[in-house]
């Protein structure tokens, strides 16, 4: 996310309320990730469709079945996420634009047939007893969304947030209106809503896209050579969403914990909707987290690799990693700060807010075990995020897998000690990985002359 | 240094030549010296070992190596640096502390305690000393970088310092790779210090091979004018300063000590230590060589190949002075010109001919013409490019030699074996080659005479006086005769290294 830097600079330069309000705001709507937004957009769809005639069961099972194509989606995304960025990146820096575009293209064929090998299958043997139309409309959206993740990406490059921000909202508003008008179509008429929003989203990013990068070539896939790419990335980018989903996945397939709903599909009534309300508790951590990455840590990262690069004294290297690790330091602080601060809030009035969006107060100490593990996986972000920052793509591998493994144990665990232990073990494993990160990430920069000089060409 | 094992396979050659960017990939003095031993010395079983730089600089084999050479390889110290990723790790920390202490001493100027210098140099390039894996990604080698950059280093970039360190000791790896694998052999003989001098070392110390030193020119003192003036050191010097070494920057000093202290090495392990002329005996002193170590063996000339100018001498001192040697800045054309100025207003009938290539300078050559016309001496001085030294010697009533640097001049022998006398700078051997270098050479006389460098007027008042003395003429020639035949014939040089290497040969594996 190079670009959002000066834009957040350029808006902070003003220094005044208004100014430090809309810096926060555009940033947290920028880095609350797509998917908090989307997340927003499909809860808004099943809400609204709620005080019209569609049947209470075909709302859950649209809500189940987005929720698996996103999560399967964002998994299969997470295998171009990392590697992919760091290849823009590297074209960016030796100059290469005219490759972006073509690659860009590339990624899109192989997700496009990543997809459908996945897909097809599934919605053959994965979904019996569904209507054909259902079954072509979950292929479609899921194609599309393995789509949008990669587009998505080059928001990093991209000036144009205002654009951006009105795209997402004219796309869910998009989608929200269609699965509306649609909804007398009940389940499939609310899944050609989404599809028609999502469509929309892709094609005006990718008509941004390609006007930024012009290029000669339709489809190349220069990202695919090995000399050009880390396969540590790739792993870190699929083991950090398989981690991120595994323990919903454990508790939709343990049969003490969900209920079927359609196809093979089945879902966790118990831990699903305090989850995913919590995850909207991030947007203050995240928009905080990004407004002092993007800024101060940048900074002091460009002038910490400048003095080693421009030849500057060893004690003023030391200086400015020592100042890096300061801003490190205080960007995680602030994010604790902020998360703190919004936990108290919600413990405060979670239970009228449960209350008011009609959820069982029943379900109020989950809610606020998941509030905390989600704090503490920003914190895990924010953590892996310094760390790619000084390119150790092998601590980053470690914490993923740490993570992906702790919560599979944990969650597991958990089932088996009872419901009141639901959602510790989610917060097990993101407090196990944030420890463990701190520890590796203070070793990092204790080490960072050292692997800066020694170790470069890594 | 107990239980050194003598080498267990038996040795493929007596000695094995340690040539440093020469013999015989490039031509010059040097390589024809070594292409002389070589051949002069047909009984030994040579073995050579060539280090230079860059591959690309050395293509084409300029000698064709005679029939006792056994054994050839080729090393190129500046070849891949780093050849695999990077790999973190601990280092020894006993193994560098032992660097620490060599440093120290580099330091100091002081000579190395044997003990040290032993396990430094056994340490090098293996696992349990220092890899060059240890040296290049270890923490300790990063924790030594640290410390000398922070002790030591008055210059500001960080980066420049950690990257002369690299490039600087990376080849030393390389050294002792070579220094475990060449073949066997009764002794080594490396003909400069340097990388070479440390391949001596090493062989001297792991494989207790005895270790012979000849040093032609002054390598340290070389390898100091080549990095004052190297363009690829970036300086960040201050242009106040008044002496040069502080006008030097750091990083130039680093290079300059680094091959001082490669230099010390050598001299610290080899015996003899071989220089060609008095002048350079003394630099070996100032430079840590042991007294009692130091011999001088100059080049020689085979006379009996002079003989013909000799005898095609005219009776008459012929009124011209010849300078030959290559038209280039150091040989200063120019003060002889001017000389010859001089010279022309008392002996109007004189000429002065140039004799050499005129290829090398092209500049140099026109702004030496261009002098001769300013001068108007157009009737008077002649550039006859290069010529067989037999054909013009005997036309010639003087050799006149204005070099600004020298080593042991080969044309001031050859004249001397036509019976031509000689003025020269005071460079180099020149002096010991004309007025005698030791007591029983002194009595011999003068066989010419010496002048400063870039004086035209003390040159051109002393090639009158040689020219227009008759007596003192012909003794000059007879005087020149006898010095060369006594002392600087080929037959001297091989006799000199036949003793020396029968008597390293016949010392054999050091036990000490």
């Amino acid at each position: 996310m190079a670009g959002i830097g000066f834009e957040l600079r350029r808006i902070l330069k003003r220094d005044n309320l208004s100014s430090l309000i809309g810096a926060y705001g555009l940033a947290s709507i920028i880095s609350s990730g797509p998917w908090v937004l989307s997340v927003l957009g499909v809860m808004l769809i099943g809400i609204v469709s709620l005080s019209l005639s569609v049947r209470d069961i075909e709302i859950i099972q649209f809500l189940v079945s987005v929720t698996y194509l996103m999560a399967i989606s964002l998994t299969l995304s997470g295998l171009f996420q990392h590697v992919f960025t760091r290849w823009v990146a590297d074209r960016l820096y030796e100059k290469r634009n005219d490759l972006i575009l073509p690659n860009l293209m590339g990624v899109l064929w192989l997700s496009t047939l990543l997809a459908l090998a996945g897909g097809l299958p599934a919605i053959l043997f994965l979904l019996p007893d569904t209507s054909v139309l259902y079954k072509l409309l979950m292929l479609a959206n899921f194609v599309v969304l393995c789509n949008v993740w990669p587009v998505t990406i080059f928001l990093s490059g991209m000036k144009s947030y205002g654009l951006i921000v009105a795209l997402f909202a004219v796309s869910y508003t998009t989608a929200i209106i269609a699965s509306l008008l649609l909804a007398r179509f009940g389940l499939e008429g609310l899944l050609g809503g989404l599809l028609l929003g999502h469509g929309l989203l892709l094609f005006s990013f990718l008509f941004t896209i390609i006007r930024q990068y012009p290029s000669d070539n339709p489809v190349g896939f220069d990202f695919t050579r090995r000399s050009q790419i880390f396969p540590a990335l790739i792993a870190t980018g699929l083991l950090f969403n398989a981690a991120v989903w595994a323990d919903k996945f454990i508790f939709w397939f343990h049969p003490d914990t969900s209920q079927h709903v359609i196809g093979t599909l089945r879902a966790s009534a118990i831990y699903d909707l305090s989850i995913f309300l919590a995850y909207l508790a991030i947007i203050p951590g995240m928009a905080v987290f990004l407004v002092r990455m993007e800024t101060d840590f940048s900074e002091a990262y460009d002038r910490f690799y400048s003095a080693v690069r421009e030849g500057d004294t060893l004690a003023r290297i030391n200086g400015f990693r020592d100042e890096m690790v300061r801003v490190a330091r205080s960007g995680i602080y602030e994010i604790c700060k902020v998360q703190s601060f919004t936990l108290i809030i919600l413990f405060i009035w979670g239970d009228e807010l449960l209350s008011a969006i009609g959820i069982s107060t029943l379900y109020l100490p989950m809610f606020y075990i998941d509030l905390v593990s989600v704090s503490m996986q920003l914190i895990l972000l924010a953590i892996q995020n310094v760390l790619f920052y000084l390119d150790s793509r092998h601590i980053n591998v470690s914490l993923c897998v740490i993570f992906f493994s702790s919560n599979l144990i944990f969650t597991l665990v958990t089932i088996e000690l009872g419901a009141s232990f639901y959602g510790y073990g989610y917060a097990g494993a993101t407090f196990l990985s944030s420890v463990i990160g701190l520890a590796l990430l203070s070793r990092k920069f204790d080490l960072l002359e050292y692997e800066t000089f020694m170790l470069q060409g890594r | 240094m107990i239980g050194r094992k003598p080498v267990p396979e038996s040795p493929i050659a007596d000695i094995t030549l340690l040539l440093e960017g020469t013999y015989p990939f490039v031509r010059g003095g040097v390589s024809s010296w070594v292409h002389q031993i070589i051949t002069g010395l047909p009984q030994y079983r040579f073995s050579l070992v060539f280090m230079g730089g860059d591959r690309n600089h050395y293509d084409k084999q300029q000698y064709e190596l005679p029939d006792n050479v056994v054994h050839l390889e080729c090393h190129y110290l500046m070849d891949n640096l780093a050849d695999a990723k990077p790999k973190p790790s601990k280092g020894k920390r006993t193994a560098f502390d032992t660097q620490r202490k060599l440093h120290d001493q580099f330091r100091s100027n002081e000579s190395v305690p044997a003990g040290v210098l032993s396990q430094a140099l056994r340490d090098l390039g293996r696992k349990a000393g220092i890899s060059k894996e240890d040296f290049l990604y270890s923490q300790e080698s990063w924790q030594m970088i640290d410390e000398s950059y922070r002790q030591y280093c008055t210059e500001p970039s960080f980066v420049d310092y950690f990257w002369t360190i690299r490039i600087m000791h990376a080849p030393l790896f390389r050294i002792a790779e070579i220094a475990r694998n060449i073949p066997a052999t009764r002794t080594v003989h490396a003909i400069s210090t340097g990388y070479a001098g440390l391949l001596g070392a090493m062989l001297n110390d792991i494989r207790g091979v005895p270790f012979i030193l000849t040093e032609h020119g002054i390598y340290t003192k070389e390898r100091k004018i080549d990095l004052s003036q190297a363009e690829w050191i970036r300086d960040v010097s201050d242009k106040v300063s008044t002496n040069l070494n502080d006008q030097l920057g750091y990083i130039r000093q680093l290079w300059i000590r680094f091959f001082e202290s490669l230099g010390r090495l050598a001299y610290q392990q080899a015996d003899p230590i071989i220089s060609l002329y008095l002048g350079n005996q003394q630099r070996q002193l100032v430079d840590g060589a042991d007294p009692a170590r130091t011999h001088i063996v100059p080049n020689g000339i085979d006379p009996q190949r002079f003989e013909g100018a000799l005898a095609a001498r005219p009776k008459d001192v012929p009124m011209v002075m010849g300078l030959v040697g290559r038209v280039v800045p150091i040989k200063d054309i120019k003060t002889f010109i001017r000389a010859m100025r001089s010279v022309y207003e008392v002996v109007p009938n004189v000429e002065g001919w140039i004799v050499g290539p005129e290829e090398e300078d092209p500049a140099y050559v026109t702004e030496c013409r261009e002098l001769v016309s300013s001068l108007g001496l157009e009737n008077c001085v002649k550039f006859l490019g290069f010529q067989n030294v037999n054909d013009i010697l005997p036309q010639l009533g003087l050799m006149v030699l204005t070099s600004i640097s020298e080593a042991l001049p080969l044309v001031i022998l050859e004249a001397q074996a036509t019976g031509l006398p000689c003025l020269a700078t005071d460079v180099g051997a020149c002096r010991e080659l004309i007025e005698g270098g030791t007591d029983e050479d002194k009595k011999l006389g003068c066989s010419g005479a010496i002048v400063p460098i870039a004086d035209p007027e003390a040159t051109a008042r002393e090639a009158i006086r040689l020219l227009l003395d008759e007596p003192l003429w012909t003794q000059a020639s007879a005087v020149g005769l006898r010095r060369v035949k006594r002392y600087y014939t080929l037959d001297a040089m091989f006799d000199s290294y036949r003793t020396i290497y029968d008597t390293a040969i016949s010392t054999g594996y050091r036990e000490d």
